[in-house]
């Protein structure tokens, strides 16, 4: 197979998209109301740590990716089971922007249509672009993704006459609590679950850009959410924040003279599909790593179609769904955004000091567990 | 030379023409070449020889060969035969004794016109057909090739396809050689390079490769070379033929080869590192790799306002959007978000619908088809009729229709809007008649989510493609600065100091003239 090879400019653009992702159309930080700010900030701190612990994993197993990574620190079978693990993780990732895409837009768009077409389309749309290859999604995202930040300066701008600036008062009205609880669900939506992107860091074309391209687009990312939020705050006001399923689906309908309702399907579209096709692809390339086949192609098909009766499947309704990313997530995510990438970044450094002193023994014996 | 290699590979693959083997040797005796040529040539009845002596007893026969009409015979005769009499005539210059071969002594005596070795009765035929006078002496094994081709055909003048504003009126003609006469005359570089070959296995025609050394990649000049002598028809009839069979995607509604008619025009991609391909025979020259904004690049930009420019190219851009979006837009508007639409507009446009049978669906269908029926029309038709018909066109159906009730004001609006954005775009004009219906569908069925899902589709198609290793979208993706000066940005002419040559994104530089000096001039140049 031909080497694949992406540059800075398209990881920018993939990442930043991922981490739009469908924060797009959900308030990551509902609870927090009108300290939503604070959350933002606190949970993008975190958001950065996390960011800064993948980049060292991947600068420190270079051009490796994450399954190669767990089976090489943590040995064949147990690196082998937990590699299986996060396919299953990337899957689901997936499978619940699936179900917030396909909520959205049958809950505001295509009220009639059932949503098992409107995601089966959009699932098309995805394998054909993996099929064409990672190469493909880059340059597709490099076109698509400044729609998102196009989109949203109009929506802002045009919503600049009904704001109220003094919305985001009194401070810390509830105490800090939810501020907390906030945070630390933003830590892992949208943040953590770039995690993903360890399968997708060794395809860049130059590796010593990685850290800045990373480290750029998550403060792209906080800042973008903030400027979402701060419009949805002052045009809303915390009461109907707090109230509302889609809270910048409801901002836009405020909007004088125009609908632009459009617009943000777009964009949840373009941020929605560069997160489920980078999740996809990090589980098929993960999955054809483990069962050590050269092309994930085969693949594609199967795990889309997995992914999306899995959406279909797990949830009754859109209040379900919530319950669920709101309550169960950021703690079920946890092992696969923390703990894990922890213990990984722990033994590379462990492996990383040993050859300093042993010598050439343990590179020998590292090419030895590349063979393999 | 390499006209010659050429013509023994084609012979080696040629399994039709087997007739002649392609090593079959000319033979001494005049006799036997003329019984031969006889086989060949039965039933070509303007094929023609002539047989003459010279020197000094009448001691040399000679035996001029070639096809009527193709041969200019007033120089044949004039700087040809009469020296070769005059001269063999007095003892001094031809002495056998003095050594060397008689067709040798023969190539001296001849200086206007070109001449050249035929070593096999294969090599003398393809030339006879191909134009040339062949001769044949008695007593050697080898013959002259007389390069006394008669050229006739068009007059340079501008061509009709690509008319401009300011610029050169020059356009390409028939004829090969003039054609690449008007390329050396604009760029006087020894590092412009015109290899030729033959393709088709009837016809034989003279193909060439033309491409500026150290400006155009290597990898692509080789990759053009490849797919050229991997081609196998018969004849090849208009470049239009290699073209389908050089593209790296063939299915693909979108050119992954360019043409053009313009001379400046090809030599400014030329500068950009493109290789043209020239045909015999027609106009149209071949350019490679071919990206997607090279369809909304015209030479006026380059000449005009960097401002002026830019914004043309912007309004080309969005032309492109609308002919291909406009109606499924319509359609979508009307029978799904009516919201989206302004209230007062939404009056009009209920006014102007009230009392239309049809869904906006089918009248968009049905006024498209007659659109394009009409333009059919209008193309194949002599020109006065056409000019007729779109009268007929405009007046009866666009008017009357309206007064009829069976369509909308509007919808007449839409669908002109969509013609005429559709004529500016020449390359896309299959890509979006086709992706015009795809969409109306999708917008039908499934509103503005319908034209996105097609629209993604396109542009995921779009990405995947390449022209001869080159990223289609490649300005835009991947991005690349350096060529982003000239993509919907015109930057002055002067501010483009890097080539928007087809690089690859990865790569740092963009392959300076200089890195020409180094490369040794290779053998392939020898034309």
């Amino acid at each position: 197979m031909e080497k694949i090879q992406i540059s800075h400019i398209q990881l920018f653009m993939l990442l930043s998209g991922f981490l739009f992702g469908s924060t797009v159309i959900i308030s990551p930080v509902q609870e927090a109301a009108n300290d939503g700010w604070l959350a933002i900030l606190l949970g993008g701190a975190g958001g950065f740590l996390l960011m800064w612990l993948y980049v060292k994993i991947a600068l420190l197993n270079p051009s490796k990716t994450l399954v190669e990574i767990l089976k090489e620190r943590m040995g064949k079978v147990v690196g082998n089971i937990l590699a299986v693990f996060y396919i299953w993780y990337f899957i689901h990732v997936a499978s619940i922007v699936f179900r917030d895409f396909g909520e959205f837009i049958t809950a505001m768009t295509f009220p009639e249509t059932p949503m098992g077409v409107i995601i089966g389309i959009f699932a098309v749309l995805v394998v054909y672009v993996l099929n064409s290859g990672i190469e493909v999604l880059a340059r597709l995202c490099e076109i698509l993704v400044p729609i998102i930040y196009i989109a949203i300066l109009i929506i802002s701008l045009a919503l600049i006459t009904v704001r109220d600036f003094t919305a985001f008062l009194p401070l810390l009205e509830n105490g800090i609590t939810p501020v907390l609880k906030s945070a630390f669900s933003i830590i892992s939506f949208p943040f953590g679950e770039a995690v993903a992107f360890l399968m997708v860091f060794p395809i860049l074309y130059k590796e010593e850009k990685l850290k800045k391209v990373v480290f750029s687009a998550t403060i792209v990312a906080i800042a973008t959410v903030l400027i979402v939020f701060f419009r949805d705050l002052f045009v809303l006001g915390s009461g109907l924040i707090r109230r509302t399923n889609f809270v910048p689906h409801l901002t836009t309908l405020i909007l004088p003279w125009f609908n632009v309702e459009p617009l943000l399907d777009i964009t949840l579209m373009i941020g929605g599909g560069a997160k489920i096709c980078i999740c996809i692809y990090a589980a098929v390339k993960g999955l054809s790593q483990i069962i050590k086949i050269d092309d994930y192609r085969s693949l594609t098909g199967a795990v889309v179609i997995f992914s999306v009766v899995l959406c279909i499947w797990s949830f009754e309704n859109v209040l379900e769904l919530f319950a669920f990313t709101d309550k169960v997530w950021p703690f079920y995510s946890l092992p696969f955004q923390v703990i894990i990438p922890l213990l990984l970044l722990l033994l590379s450094f462990r492996n990383k000091s040993r050859p300093s002193k042993q010598g050439a023994q343990t590179q020998t014996g590292q090419k030895e567990s590349n063979t393999n | 030379m390499i006209n010659i290699r050429n013509q023994e590979k084609t012979a080696n693959q040629n399994k039709v023409q087997n007739f002649i083997d392609s090593r079959e040797p000319i033979p001494e005796r005049l006799e036997l070449v003329k019984t031969r040529l006889n086989e060949i040539f039965s039933g070509t009845d303007d094929f023609m020889y002539r047989e003459f002596t010279c020197g000094k007893n009448g001691s040399i026969k000679i035996l001029v060969a070639f096809i009527r009409g193709l041969v200019d015979k007033r120089t044949l005769n004039q700087e040809v035969i009469r020296p070769l009499i005059e001269r063999f005539s007095s003892e001094e210059f031809y002495t056998p004794a003095a050594g060397g071969r008689l067709y040798e002594r023969f190539i001296e005596a001849v200086i206007n016109v070109d001449l050249k070795e035929a070593d096999t009765m294969h090599q003398a035929v393809n030339s006879i057909v191909s134009g040339e006078a062949l001769l044949f002496i008695e007593g050697e094994d080898k013959a002259l090739v007389i390069g006394v081709k008669r050229v006739q055909g068009r007059q340079v003048e501008e061509p009709d396809t690509e008319t401009s504003i300011r610029g050169s009126r020059e356009g390409f003609v028939e004829n090969l050689a003039v054609n690449t006469t008007l390329i050396r005359k604009r760029v006087k570089n020894p590092n412009l390079k015109i290899e030729m070959m033959k393709i088709g296995q009837q016809t034989k025609t003279d193909v060439c490769i033309c491409y500026i050394k150290g400006i155009a990649k290597d990898e692509i000049v080789k990759e053009v070379k490849e797919r050229l002598k991997k081609i196998k028809v018969d004849g090849v009839l208009d470049t239009g033929i290699i073209e389908q069979q050089i593209s790296d995607y063939r299915f693909s509604l979108f050119p992954t080869v360019g043409n053009s008619e313009k001379c400046d025009k090809l030599v400014g991609k030329l500068l950009d590192g493109r290789v043209a391909i020239l045909c015999d025979g027609t106009p149209f020259v071949l350019t490679v790799p071919y990206l997607f904004i090279e369809s909304i690049q015209v030479t006026d930009d380059y000449y005009d306002h960097a401002f002026f420019a830019t914004f043309m190219r912007l309004l080309r851009l969005i032309s492109l959007l609308v002919s291909v979006l406009l109606p499924g837009l319509y359609v979508a508007l009307v029978s799904f978000h009516q919201t989206v639409i302004p209230f007062k507009l939404m009056i009009t446009l209920a006014a102007s619908r009230q009392g239309i049978p049809f869904s906006p669906f089918i009248e968009a269908f049905l006024m498209i088809i007659v659109f394009e029926l009409l333009r059919e029309a209008g193309v194949r038709m002599p020109r006065p009729i056409g000019q007729a018909l779109s009268i007929v066109g405009a007046i009866v159906l666009g008017e009357a229709s309206v007064a009829a009730g069976i369509t909308s004001n509007l919808m007449v609006i839409i669908v002109a809007t969509t013609a005429i954005c559709s004529f500016i775009i020449p390359p896309f004009i299959r890509a979006t008649m086709l992706l015009r219906f795809v969409v109306l569908i999708a917008a039908n069925i499934l509103g503005f989510l319908g034209i996105w899902f097609v629209g993604i589709a396109v542009l995921i198609h779009l990405c995947k493609l390449h022209s001869f290793g080159i990223p289609y979208m490649t300005p835009f993706a991947p991005i690349t600065s350096a060529i982003l000066k000239d993509s919907f940005i015109v930057v002055p002419y002067w501010a483009m100091i890097t080539r928007s040559g087809a690089q690859e994104h990865v790569e740092e530089n963009s392959g300076s003239p200089d890195q020409s000096n180094n490369n040794k001039p290779g053998d392939e140049n020898k034309t």
